[in-house]
Formats: structure tokens, sequence, C-alpha cells
């Protein structure tokens, strides 16, 4: 009977209710807080900072914007600074140091729409070059954003003219492993996935999964990219092997259905690449570990490098909640403390066991 | 009746009678005993044996051994004596009494021990399923104890991190506290090897990215951007929001129609190249059309269908034709012809389908079939609800219906 607790278990450590509809849950690095963002009924923006005391979630501070906020991310700020950038449903991003909230740091009206998703990269001590911003919006444009340069983004990736606009729904940064590199990832509503490479400022791969795409992930930023998820409606997600680009194939990939209803995030373990965990709309959490075949590449047809995808493993899952747990974030300090939110109006601190020996 | 059998034999002493009665050739299984304590009754069918006894007996205490051809019955007095004779000389009625006094008793006596049993069974079902269910919540617990274990270990870890945190921090403050002294010191008195290496002893990450000097940021990336295209799709809808089915049906049929041709016409041989193609042939008739001659574009237009059968806009278009001739039962015709093939609907097909409608809808008008028309003006008005030359229209058949009837 004890084999069933060597697998790592999902335990639901603190849950608090909140008064508004909380859209995201973001770790505040090198600390045991966290920020919730999302809306109160009236319509207008909250940032909430909580911190975990002796199994209980204490109210630091509490600031109230004048739109709702939908994302967040620290991921680009150093260490020291831990200013949060966010995005809102007004299609503003700012950026906010949460000692002194009164005016953002940087601001900018990004988008006509409102922002879906953001991602930051080059902060944190973690990968070199510039830190920068990616937002990606429901006006179908995807733009990247230096804190530097004021009112114009760095790169935007927009529609061509004439074509129809596909709501933009999730972004994210990878291939970041020295000053000039640099990928983005952008996920639509009609099942595309689009890969730009920045350093080249192009097109570098895309696909359609033919459901709309909640959300995709690189599993480090900070090294040569490796292994992407992509997870999408009607249960589906996707895997793909990221080192080896065939011409016409693209990147190889696994699918797995899980959870029976949209998957709404993915998130890698900080602290292991190779396991990472799914968010559905059901309140499920999944938790997952890839395994790499025996050989990553293999020669194709025409004698061309084509890559080979793993295997996928269900290590253990749990539902938390009835309703869709929208957002998820694993702690970069203490590996398997993760918090989640979810449409419930409710944060949820969950303790992930058994990590190190999976 | 019954053989009354009397060969019996019978030998007692102080507190035991003892009876032996022949089974003349009946099998043991046949023969039925009934006693109470003053009456014995053995029935193996055709032979009875009866006896009223002369005194009581403990009828629980005695025995009856059945078998090679003899039942031999021990019966346990109540009272110690002897008897002087087995059999009790009583009248008739007292007879008939004592028998339906026995048989009830043997009946009371079965159902009691049915009703013994049964609670029996029962007791023993309940017993089973409590030692069930008590085994299960054992289990049950000790999964449960085992989970509550892991999260007090998880949490009493994280109060851990968050105490080592916390004291990081506070020595954070103070080492930056003594950095700055020191520098200031430094300044003053220049000992730069003491304060180094007393710094390079702590090797916390935060700290050692503050005595770095703050690394040289690339500049912001020159502005780029990048135009992207959507996969294509022949309907303007997502497919998460499209009825695929119903679509993927009516692009079939396009198709079809595109390819069908009916090639085993007489006539054709007659024809150019260029009239066979039925694409061909409703252009020509569109352009007779929109030039006026109205019965050249019909021609065209039935030549078009003898082709090809399957293309809704041919008979769409002789519908209007036909209307512009006042041909007005032709023109319904085609029309209903034409909504037949733009089944099934689907918002690709809706121009073609409001078109095909009006041009029912005034044929019908034409014809003074009033409600008719209506419904179709109706039909058109529900593809189409911003269009205020259909409302109009159907206003205006609709005051006519209302003035005529």
């Amino acid at each position: 009977m004890s084999a069933a607790l060597e697998k790592p278990q999902i335990i639901a450590h603190i849950h608090k209710s909140l008064n508004y509809t909380v859209f995201d849950s973001r770790w505040i690095p090198c600390s045991a807080k966290f920020v919730c963002m999302g809306n109160f009924a009236r319509g207008t923006g909250v940032l909430q900072i909580y911190e975990i005391q002796q199994g209980e979630l204490q109210l630091v501070r509490e600031i109230e914007k004048a739109k709702p906020i939908k994302c967040g991310t620290f991921g680009a700020t150093s260490l020291q600074q831990r200013h949060l950038a966010t995005g809102d449903f007004d299609g503003s991003l700012n950026v906010w140091n949460l000692e002194v909230p009164e005016s953002p740091v940087y601001s900018v009206k990004a988008h006509k729409e409102i922002i879906n998703s953001i991602d930051g990269v080059g902060g944190l001590g973690i990968g070199d070059g510039a830190p920068e911003i990616v937002t990606g919006s429901r006006d179908g444009t995807v733009k990247v954003w230096d804190s530097r340069q004021k009112d114009t983004p760095v790169v935007n990736m927009e529609p061509m003219e004439g074509e129809t606009k596909r709501d933009c729904w999730t972004v994210a940064f990878g291939h970041a492993f020295n000053d000039q590199d640099r990928c983005v990832c952008a996920g639509y509503d009609n099942g595309d996935i689009k890969l730009f490479d920045l350093r080249n400022m192009s097109l570098r791969w895309e696909t359609n999964i033919k459901n709309g795409v909640c959300s995709v992930e690189f599993d480090r930023k900070d090294i040569n990219m490796n292994k992407l998820v992509a997870t999408s409606l009607e249960g589906k997600f996707h895997v793909f092997d990221m080192r080896t680009q065939h011409p016409t194939k693209g990147f190889a990939s696994v699918s797995e259905k899980a959870h029976k209803s949209t998957i709404w995030q993915v998130r890698h373990l900080p602290q292991n690449r190779d396991i990472f965990m799914t968010a559905g709309g059901a309140g499920n959490l999944h938790l997952w570990k890839y395994e790499y075949p025996a050989q990553r590449t293999k020669k194709g047809a025409d004698d061309v490098d084509m890559g080979v995808a793993g295997s996928v493993n269900l290590l253990q899952n749990v539902t938390v909640s009835t309703q869709p747990i929208s957002s998820l974030d694993w702690s970069p300090d203490k590996q398997g403390l993760c918090v989640c939110s979810s449409f419930d109006q409710s944060v949820r601190v969950l303790i992930v066991t058994k990590l190190n020996t999976v | 009746m019954p053989l009354i059998v009397r060969d019996h034999t019978w030998t007692q002493n102080q507190n035991t009678v003892y009876i032996s009665v022949p089974l003349k050739g009946v099998k043991t299984a046949n023969v039925h005993v009934i006693c109470t304590d003053e009456y014995l009754k053995v029935s193996f069918p055709p032979f009875l044996f009866e006896v009223f006894l002369f005194g009581p007996i403990n009828e629980e205490k005695s025995e009856a051994k059945i078998g090679n051809g003899v039942a031999v019955f021990t019966l346990q007095k109540k009272r110690d004596e002897s008897w002087e004779q087995l059999f009790t000389n009583i009248d008739k009625d007292k007879q008939k009494q004592i028998r339906e006094q026995a048989i009830l008793k043997v009946q009371e006596k079965e159902a009691e021990k049915s009703k013994a049993k049964a609670a029996r069974v029962q007791q023993e079902k309940k017993y089973a399923l409590q030692t069930m269910m008590k085994l299960e919540n054992e289990e049950r617990d000790r999964i449960q104890k085992m989970k509550d274990e892991e999260c007090a270990r998880a949490t009493a870890e994280l109060g851990f991190w968050r105490e080592t945190q916390r004291k990081a921090a506070e020595e954070n403050e103070n080492q930056h506290n003594n950095q700055t002294v020191y520098q200031k010191t430094e300044r003053a008195n220049a000992p730069p090897a003491v304060t180094l290496m007393h710094n390079t002893g702590n090797t916390t990450s935060g700290q050692r990215s503050k005595k770095q000097k703050p690394k040289d940021l690339p500049a912001p990336r020159s502005a780029g951007c990048i135009q992207i295209s959507f996969t294509p799709r022949v309907f303007p809808t997502a497919l998460r929001e499209s009825r695929v089915p119903e679509e993927e049906e009516w692009l079939k049929k396009q198709a079809e129609a595109r390819r069908a041709v009916d090639t085993d016409l007489a006539e054709l041989d007659d024809l150019r190249e260029e009239e066979r193609n039925p694409d061909w042939l409703k252009e020509k008739g569109d352009k007779l059309f929109t030039a006026g001659n109205y019965q050249a574009a019909v021609n065209a237009y039935n030549l078009a269908i003898k082709l090809n059968r399957k293309i809704p806009a041919l008979f769409s278009n002789r519908a209007a034709c036909h209307l512009k001739l006042r041909n007005l039962h032709k023109a319904i015709e085609d029309s209903s012809q034409a909504l037949e093939l733009l089944k099934p609907a689907v918002t690709a097909n809706a121009p073609a389908r409001l078109k095909a409608h009006v041009r029912r809808g005034t044929a019908f008008c034409e014809l003074e079939l009033y409600v008719e028309g209506l419904h179709d003006y109706q039909a058109a008005l529900e593809i189409d609800p911003n269009n205020a030359a259909l409302r109009a229209d159907a206003d205006k058949i609709r005051e006519i219906i209302q003035g005529t009837t």
C-alpha cells in the first residue's frame, strides 16, 4: 500500500475565497508572497499581494486600478527591482513597482483590444540579452516591448493588409540563450501556432492544431529551444520537440488527450524541465512527465534530419475546484510549491510532493 | 383409508418407553412422524400407526430411529412410573381433539423454527457487513493518515524554508548596510583587502549579484515588423464555431455540381466545344438577360440545365427570366428547384437563397397568391433582416392580405 504514495501527491495546502474574479496569480521572486490580478464586480482592476504565514494567507497589500487586469509577469525585471508587468482589458501595458503602485514605471497603450497574454524574458538573472515583454491581444497582433523605448514596440507581428484577424490567445518567449537570439511563440484562436525568430525578424515555423490554442510554453526560456507544449480546446495538448526542424514537416510532436475539457494552462516546473502541470476546465490538475525517445533525431525519406517525439506519462491528477483553473504558477524558489487561481473566485496554494524522486 | 398397524411391540423401564413399529416394506423417506407430549402418530402410506400415550412424555428428549424396515421410538417419560399399557382409553371426541392439537403444535413448532432460522441468517449477514465496513474504514483511515503526514511534512518544510528566506533577507539587509559602511570607510581609509575578503565569505546568490557590477544591457532591438497570415478557411467562421458536417455537405455538393455532366444527349453533337460547358452557357445567359433578350437567355439556361441539372444558379437565373417574361408558374417552379438544390442552408449560400426566395415571392404576388408570397418574403427577411426594401415589400403584401380578408 505504501507504493501508492511514492507517486507525487498534489496537496491543497491553503484555499482562500476572494471577492473578485481572479485571472492570474504570480509568485514574487525570492519571497513567499504572490500577486493575484483580476477585476472587481464594479469593473475596476485589482492587484492583491498575499503572504503565506503559518498555513494561512495574509493580505499584505491591495491596489485598485481603473481597468481590469488580465495577466501579468515578472519575467522582464531584475531580482532587486521585481517590477510587475501587467496587461489589462483596455489594451494597456503597465509596469508597476509594487512598493509605489500609484503610477506605473512604464506605461503604453499597447493594443486596441484586451491583452490576453503577456510574457517577459531577460530578467530575474535568467538568460542573457535585453529584458523584453511580449503581449498578445484580441486584435490579432503580437508586440514586443522594451521598457527603455517608449510608445512604440520593438517588434510588431501583425496580420497582412486585408487579412481577417484572429484573436491571439497566448504568447511565450523562448530560445533566449545568448544576447541576440530570441523566439516568440504565439497561439491563436483558430488553432494556429506561429514561431517568430526575433534575430532574423521572420516567421520561423507555423502549424495549425485545429482547435484554439489556450496556452503555449517553452520548457525553459533561456536555453536553445528544447520542448514546447501547446494546449488547446477540446482537451488536447501537444508537446513539440524543438531541437530538430525539418524544412517541410516542421517539428515532431506527440499529443495527448486529457481533462475532457479545455486545457487552460500549462506550466513547466522551474526545477525540472521535463515535468509540467496542465490545468483543465473542470477544475482538475494533471501532472505530467515527458520521456525522451532513445534517438531524438532520425533520417527522413530524403536524408534530411527529422525530430522524434517522446512520450508523456501522467504522474498524478487531482480535482480541486468545479470551475476552470485559469492560472497556475510554480514557485521558482521552493520546488513543488505552486499557486493556482480559478473562476470560482478563489486562489489555492498547492504543494506537490516527491518531485525530486520522480 | 390408511391401514392401521397393530403389530407394534413396546417395552419400558422407569423413565423410557421403547416402541418398535415395523415399516412393512415402505421406504424410510416416506415415513412421517408427528409426536407431542401425549400422542404419537407414524404415517407411512398406506399404513398408519397412532397411539394415545398412557402418560405424558418429554417430546424434546425423545428419539426416533427409522431404518432397516422398522421405526424405533425412544420416548422419555415425564414422570418416572411404570405404565400398565401403552394406550389410554379415551373416547373418540377426545381423540379427535388431541389429534388436532398435535397438528397445531407441530405447525407452531415449524413456524418457530423457520423464524428462528431467518433471524439467525439475518444476524450473520449483518455481522459480515459490519466487519467488511470496519475493514474498509480502517483502510481508508490509514491512507488518509499517510496523506496527512505528507501534508504536515510539506507544510513544516514550507515553514522552515520561509524562515531561512526571512533570515537571508535580514542578513542581506545587514550586509547591505555593512557594505555601504565599508564603502564609506574604504574611501576614508582605503583598506580594500580586508573588506573584500569578508564579503566573499558569503555565498547567497542575491548577494553575489549585488557585488557584481550591473551588467551592461544590450541596446533595445532595432524595430521590426513581421507580417503574418492565418490558415485559410473557405468559411469565414472559426473552425470551433462552424457546423462542420453541413459545411462539408455543401462543399461536396458544389464540387459534384461542377463535375457532373450528362453527356449522352444526341443534340450534343451539333454543339461547339464551348457550348457544352454549362458555365460558359450560364455566362451567355446572364449577358442576354442584362441585354434584355429574355427568351434567348431562357434558351441558354435550358441548354445549360440539360447538361448539368445540379447548378442552382441556373435555375435561379432562369426563374428571373421567366418573371420578366411573365411566365409566372415557370418562375415559381424554377425558383423552387433552385431552393431545393441550395439545401443544406449555410451562410455561404445565403445570398443565392435570398435571391431565390425574393423571385418566388414576387411570382406568387403577381399571381395574387399573396399568402405564399408573404411566406417567401419572410424567409428572405430571415436571411437578411437589414434589407429595408424587402421589409417595405413584405409590409405592403401584408396590408394587401389584410385589406382583402
